[in-house]
């Protein structure tokens, strides 16, 4: 009973272990409530783990034991008595293995553990206590004494004895998160001082001692912030100048050698166990660049080659070691560069793209188990605080600091984030350090996983005072540090946005005007002086709404600024909550659904079209929090749905007005999943197709309707055939309806008078889709008909059998490649196919005439047809490799084969395509090159639309040359930000590439 | 603003400096000039000096004509032949969109993107220019015989010559605007000078053509002489190339050097050649870019006009010089298609890109050539697998055209405007009836 209080879990073992013989020989008898006894147990219930202390204790009397009756007689004492050394010894026992283990190996340096405690030392005294054990004097380059391995080992030595001390005082404070900062501190002195021992051994393997160069070793990330893990890499920088008459090539070579020795010295394997492994990968050009650089060098390197993570990663650069004089002229001459750096071209796309990076590499099967990496881990945390310090420390010298928990302090102070989100933080910060240093501290590891066995779990639970709670406690407390992390990213980073009036408590920062522009501007809005106003706007006044968006904004800040127009997304947002702020469903959603929010942010911030049709009609707001309303809708429901409509309205251009209404709502869910990604090209073109077809059916209706009630009756059938893009189902947003209309007199009826009802009927569905009104227009386009203009709007079954025999041209024939019944009578419509399957699929293929003559009217088309001015190579529909020229390299083929391959008889161009494809007339890879080309420029049409919000327009297939309309484009197609010129070449080359294989498929 | 920006503003002040040229390239190598004050360079750092691109060829189309010429400090330098007081400067210049990005237009553009893609791959790419040119009496008129200043040849020495003056000066004006000179002599042809660029990162180089150009025409001009560098402005006697040395660097150490090798030439080396060869006909519409380059690249003599390449074979396309023992960094290769007269941004670009892609892909070099080229019947060449370059701008416009390295290297903006340059070009020559088709027909048809 008395073990398990004492928080041994395994009691048996325990007993075992007491009785152990040489704990016995050292400590005399262990008998049941003795003095000794007890106050062994008392001592051994404070550690981390009691079970591994009195394990290690047992393991330590033998050694201690055989070393001499001196240490034998100081260990019995000390255990006997409270005091220092007991405290000590067992909690680092207790705690760490590995530091268990080298007590074994060194039962001399358990003296270490009564010295006073190492964290808080001066720095200068460490460097001189590590020097001395290699012989150093500690002057200015240090030459070591002890050399060879006997000195690596002494330096190693020496390194852990103070790291003893180190994790004594860490393991045994009260306050472990207080003492944090101190720790960390220390660990990172001691990595210079290591850093300097091994420069001094690497001096006295050169024959002149190094004497040539001026070495300075600078410290970067966690070593150059003086906030070390107890075992990391560290990352280093060697800068290097020549002493005076030496030639700058020599003693490059030296101090290169220097670098070589002074990391082997403190990585590579020997008798002691290696420190860490020092990581000089943060060097310009990386991996590949030189090992040392001259300052001169590096300056010209980061003038002009350095990309933006490499000016944040210098905001830690300290001199650690060698020559201070050279390491100040690097600080000097780099650290202005550092406050300059969000001045750079790209500052806000690369550091969008290096807060993603600090997302995404996380392995899938560690995420959960990541203290560093990952979202709400450590590297989440400094980078919040990087970004805002390289925001502000532009203007103010005062918050440059290298340390993350002093640099968060004067955050704080400089009144750049709310005291409270910044103490949290801090908290947070500590918290998550002090259980990667006891996770570390168990077997002097490199790691940042959090543990799975129970037995590690319950050690590091109680190593944080968790005694109770216990491994559960812990998760439970992990979990909640991650997500707070996560929501004070956006407390500290967008909250102080909001003006002074719009704080939620006194306690929260309100940023000067000049630093909230900074800061908006630093994140990607460029007319910030507009954003601040927004923001007061919409956060005044004392209306639930305002109370609300106080509280949603910042978060809605960060996810417009994600998106590819941020100050379009906050003026959207303004507009959609001046016309739904009272209503009660809108701020509900807002407040409750989180994805809904997120949803809306990245529409309103992406497309201006999906925006506008959001503010059209706002209650599809509501589709946001439902992925269901996002799904297209499938033809049937739409069709009862149109049905209904009809029905129930007696007003010819009321029932128009709402079938209109209908497919622009269609448009908008098309739209919306499109922005969010939830649609192909295809299945949107589908979506928009379908919405086409019901308004032409319900018209048609409508018109027929109105005849039979007319004073002469219905006098014939009518079908519309869709022709075109319409037919191909490729629909756009901005496409018109090109269609035929076929019409067929009832038995009994008087041709020439059925004739004129039937042109007035097409008339009439024309009128109803296209008059202007409310809701959108649908051109209904019928000009591929015989004739043309000239002809009548709509032909009887018979007369164009007779036209097509008579007259037909090798562009009607084309034309009715994409010919397809879809509204009105469908025998019809059947019979209307059945008569053109001749001319489009002519019987042993199109003649040489015919294909003579498309090849003519493409040709000429291409130089005709083109909007003056504008630049073949970027015209979606007609330029080069654009969308007309793949079409029309199908549809010749169609012509050709159409008979013979009955998979080509297809209205679908990427069907055909493919059928083209198994059948052999097109080589794979050039289909490839088709489709592709074909796709891209599709998905670019819409996504002109999406951007712009215009349907048509000369610029309307035209790629934009303006940058950001580009990089706008590159995210609806679902590219990262940033990529604007890149999607450019892309389109470019791919329309070059199908242009190329247009030329030998289609003209030869 | 940056110490290099501060030193430009604290020079152009203490040396009381009175205009700066803001220079910079169009896609076909001729070298615009923007000048400023003194009082707007600052604002010329910080945002650029906005100018109408619709004028210059190829940087942009009408309808997007703004441009900003964003002025490189790096590159300041005094222009000596302007006087010392009151002096004129010149810095050059990155072409951007009124947005701030880089246009695609901007060869120098297309240069540093080259550069830094070598440079994802830890390579840095240094360049050796020797540059040919001749030196004619003024006025040199179109329509009359071209009357070269002397007759000497290959590395004559004029007493009191017009040349050796000439070089002289030239030389003293370069190494006073920070160009050093390697070497400079007479070269083969009456009135034909060549002189040699110190070896320096490709980019550097690249500037000190443009500089070099400027600077040789100014001092002819100083001396009453015109200089030419066109490809082969005399039927008979040898034309002007720019032969270019090439070399890698993986951080400090040559990439192309290794000891013990055949040749000194380290497996990389190897593949930066065969990538060189394999794709020569494709840059050639930019190596050798005019009509008259072809003149140049047919006319024998030490012409390349085969694809193959030698130690130290003179007729070779690429040619691997005599390495000497101890100098690991001095090893190159020398390509010597390019004429005097080529973009030197967009060359050094598609060179680059056509070595590196044989270092990518791991191309096998061909067995080198030990007899000139010249000297083989076709029936030989054939058997030995050597090729030839393009025989006209026609044929290298129609061979570039299916390259996809070039594309992928020029990008498509700048792809784009040279084919379509360079076959206006070629319409344009292939109207014209020449006086040596008049000699040749008019008597006898």
């Amino acid at each position: 009973m008395r073990l398990t209080r004492g928080g041994f879990t395994d009691s048996s073992r325990a007993l075992t272990l007491l009785a152990d013989a040489d704990l016995v020989a050292l400590l005399g008898p262990l008998e049941e409530s003795s003095p000794l006894r007890e106050s062994l147990l008392d001592g051994l219930s404070r550690t981390a783990s009691p079970d591994d202390a009195l394990l290690a204790l047992t393991r330590l009397a033998a050694t201690v034991t055989a070393t001499g009756p001196a240490l034998a007689q100081t260990v019995r004492t000390g255990l006997a008595n409270e005091g220092l050394l007991r405290t000590r010894l067992l909690a680092v026992l207790g705690a760490s293995s590995a530091l268990a283990d080298h007590l074994a190996r060194h039962p001399g340096d358990l003296a270490a553990l009564e010295e006073p405690t190492a964290v808080g030392a001066d720095s200068r005294a460490v460097r001189a206590e590590l020097l001395a054990a290699v012989g150093a004097d500690p002057q200015a380059s240090p030459v070591a004494t002890v050399t060879g391995s006997q000195g690596v080992d002494a330096l190693r030595r020496a390194y852990r004895r103070r790291l003893l001390r180190i994790a004594a005082a860490d393991l045994t404070s009260e306050e472990p998160l207080s003492l944090l900062p101190a720790v960390a501190a220390a660990l990172a002195d001691l990595a210079a001082a290591a850093l300097e021992g091994a420069l001094a051994l690497a001096r006295s393997e050169l024959p002149d001692h190094g004497e040539g160069v001026r070495l300075a070793v600078i410290g970067m990330g966690k070593c150059g912030g003086r906030e070390l893990n107890y075992v990391s890499d560290v990352d280093v920088i060697f800068v290097a100048e020549p002493a005076e008459g030496v030639d700058e090539s020599t003693a490059l070579t030296a101090g290169a050698r220097l670098a070589t020795v002074l990391s082997r010295v403190c990585s590579a394997a020997s008798t002691e166990p290696a420190l860490w492994p020092v990581d000089a990968a943060l060097r310009p050009e990386g991996k590949n660049g030189p090992l040392v650089r001259t300052v001169a060098s590096h300056v010209a390197y980061y003038e002009r080659w350095a990309k933006t993570w490499e000016f944040q990663a210098l905001l830690k650069a300290r001199t650690v070691a060698g020559d201070l004089e050279v390491g100040r002229e690097y600080c000097d001459a780099l650290s202005p560069m550092v406050w300059t750096a969000v001045e750079r071209e790209n500052f806000v796309e690369d550091s969008q793209a290096m807060r993603r990076r600090v997302e995404d590499h996380v392995p899938a099967a560690e995420a959960d188990r990541q203290l560093k990496l990952g979202v709400g881990g450590l590297r989440d945390v400094e980078f919040t605080v990087q970004l805002l310090q390289l925001v502000h420390g532009r203007a103010d010298e005062s918050i440059r600091s290298p340390n993350t928990l002093s640099a968060i302090a004067a955050l704080s102070a400089g009144g750049y984030v709310g005291r409270e989100h910044a103490a949290r933080m801090a908290v947070c910060y500590r918290l998550l350090r002090a259980l990667e240093h006891r996770i570390q501290l168990h077997r002097m590891r490199r790691t940042h996983l959090m543990p799975t066995a129970d037995a590690d779990l319950r050690r590091l639970a109680r190593s944080v005072g968790m005694r109770s709670g216990g491994a559960e406690e812990l998760g439970e407390r992990w979990r909640s540090v991650r997500r707070e992390v996560r929501h004070l990213h956006e407390e500290l980073f967008y909250r102080p946005l909001l003006p002074a009036t719009a704080q939620l408590s006194r306690e929260e920062a309100s940023l000067a005007p000049e630093a909230a522009r900074a800061r908006l501007a630093a994140i990607g809005y460029r007319d910030p002086s507009g954003a601040v106003r927004h923001i007061a706007a919409l956060t005044e006044g004392v209306s639930r709404r305002a109370a609300i968006q106080r509280q949603l904004l910042p978060v809605l800040l960060g996810w417009f600024a994600e998106g590819s127009d941020p100050d379009a997304g906050l003026l959207a947002f303004r507009r959609l909550s001046d016309e739904l702020g009272t209503t009660h469903w809108y701020l509900k959603l807002l407040r409750d659904s989180g994805s809904a929010a997120h949803h809306l942010a990245c529409v309103l911030s992406t497309s201006k079209y999906a925006a506008d049709a959001l503010a059209r009609s706002p209650e599809s707001v509501a589709w946001l929090a439902d992925d269901a309303e996002l799904a297209p809708r499938d033809r049937a429901r739409l069709a009862a749905e149109a049905d209904a409509v009809l029905t129930r309205q007696d007003d010819a251009t009321g029932a128009a007005t709402l079938l209109r209404a209908l497919r622009r709502r269609e448009m908008a869910r098309t739209a919306v999943a499109e922005v969010l990604g939830r649609r192909s090209v295809t299945s949107a073109a589908h979506a928009l197709t379908a919405a086409a077809e019901i308004v032409l059916v319900g018209a048609l209706r409508i018109a027929e309707y109105e005849a039979r009630h007319g004073p002469e009756g219905l006098l014939t059938r009518t079908s519309i055939i869709a022709m075109g893009r319409l037919g191909g189902r490729e629909l756009g947003y901005g496409s018109d309806a090109d269609v035929l209309f076929v019409h067929d007199p009832l038995p009994g009826q008087d041709e020439a008078r059925a004739q004129a009802q039937a042109v007035g009927i097409a008339a009439r569905v024309r009128a109803l889709l296209g008059a202007v009104g409310p809701e959108p227009t649908l051109e209904v386009d019928a000009d591929l008909r015989p004739e043309g203009r000239n002809g009548p709007l709509a032909r009887t079954l018979a007369s164009y059998r007779e036209y097509y025999q008579r007259w037909s041209s090798p562009w009607e024939s084309q034309a009715l490649l994409r010919a397809r019944p879809v509204a009105g009578d469908e025998e019809l419509g059947q019979r209307f196919v059945d008569l053109v399957a001749p001319r489009r699929y002519p019987v042993g293929g199109a003649d040489p005439g015919t294909v003579r003559e498309v090849r003519r009217l493409k040709a000429r088309m291409e130089s005709e047809r083109l909007p003056r001015g504008v630049d073949p190579t970027r015209h979606l529909k007609l330029g080069r490799g654009g969308v007309s020229d793949v079409e029309w390299t199908v549809q010749l083929l169609q012509l050709r084969h159409g008979h013979e391959i009955p998979a080509l008889r297809t209205p679908s161009t990427l069907e055909a395509l493919e059928a083209a494809e198994d059948a052999g007339l097109v080589e794979p890879s050039d289909a490839e090159t088709l489709r592709e080309a074909w796709v891209l420029a599709s998905r670019l049409r819409d996504a002109v639309v999406l951007w712009t919000g215009r349907t048509g327009g000369a610029a309307a297939d035209v790629l934009p040359h303006d940058r950001r309309a580009l990089s706008g484009l590159a995210r609806l197609l679902g590219h990262p930000p940033g990529r604007g010129a890149a999607l450019e070449e892309d389109y470019l080359r791919t329309a070059r590439r199908a242009r190329a294989v247009v030329d030998h498929v289609f003209y030869d | 603003m940056d110490r290099q920006q501060e030193f430009v503003l604290r020079t152009v002040e203490e040396r009381d400096i009175r205009f700066i040229r803001l220079w910079f390239t169009d896609v076909l190598g001729i070298l615009k000039s923007v000048a400023v004050a003194p009082a707007e360079l600052e604002s010329a750092f910080a945002e650029g000096i906005g100018f109408d691109g619709s004028a210059i060829e190829g940087l942009t189309r009408v309808y997007e004509a703004d441009m900003l010429a964003k002025p490189d400090p790096s590159t300041f330098q005094v222009l000596p032949w302007r006087g010392e007081r009151h002096g004129t400067a010149r810095m050059f210049c990155d072409i951007q969109t009124p947005d701030g990005e880089p246009s695609l237009a901007d060869s120098r553009y297309v240069l540093k993107r080259a550069l830094s893609r070598a440079s994802d791959k830890g390579f840095t790419f240094y360049t050796h220019p020797e540059v040919e040119f001749y030196l004619f009496e003024n006025p040199a008129d179109p329509d009359k015989p071209l009357v070269p200043v002397d007759t000497a040849g290959y590395f004559d020495h004029v007493s009191r010559g017009t040349a050796h003056d000439f070089r002289r000066a030239a030389i003293t004006m370069l190494e006073s605007m920070g160009i050093s000179v390697e070497f400079s002599h007479h070269e083969a042809g009456p009135g034909q000078n060549e002189i040699d660029l110190r070896y320096a990162d490709a980019l550097t180089t690249a500037d000190n053509i443009m500089t070099f150009r400027t600077v040789v025409k100014e001092v002819a001009l100083e001396q009453g002489v015109y200089a030419s560098f066109m490809p082969k402005p005399m039927a008979d006697h040898p034309g002007s190339g720019m032969h270019t040395h090439l070399s890698l660097f993986e951080g400090d150490r040559n990439a192309f050097h290794e000891p013990g090798a055949p040749m000194s030439l380290s497996v990389t080396g190897r593949r930066f050649i065969a990538g060189l060869l394999h794709h020569a006909a494709e840059i050639t519409a930019i190596t050798n870019q005019y009509v008259n380059s072809y003149k140049r690249l047919w006319g024998g003599a030490e012409a390349p006009s085969y694809i193959s390449w030698g130690h130290n074979n003179r007729s070779a396309l690429v040619r691997v010089p005599m390495y000497k023992p101890g100098k690991g960094n001095s090893s190159r290769v020398e390509y010597r298609a390019v004429d005097s007269a080529t973009n030197p941004y967009l060359a050094f670009a598609v060179m680059l890109a056509a070595g590196l892609k044989g270092i990518e892909e791991g191309y096998e070099l061909p067995d080198g050539a030990e007899d000139d080229v010249w000297e083989l019947t076709d029936a030989e060449r054939r058997a030995l697998g050597i090729e030839s370059l393009p025989s006209s701008l026609d044929q290298a416009i129609a061979i570039m055209e299916k390259s996809e390295l070039v594309a992928e290297t020029l990008g498509e903006h700048v792809f784009d405007f040279v084919l379509r340059n360079k076959r206006q070009e070629w319409d344009g020559y292939r109207a014209q009836v020449t006086p040596y088709e008049l000699k040749r027909y008019l008597s006898v048809l």
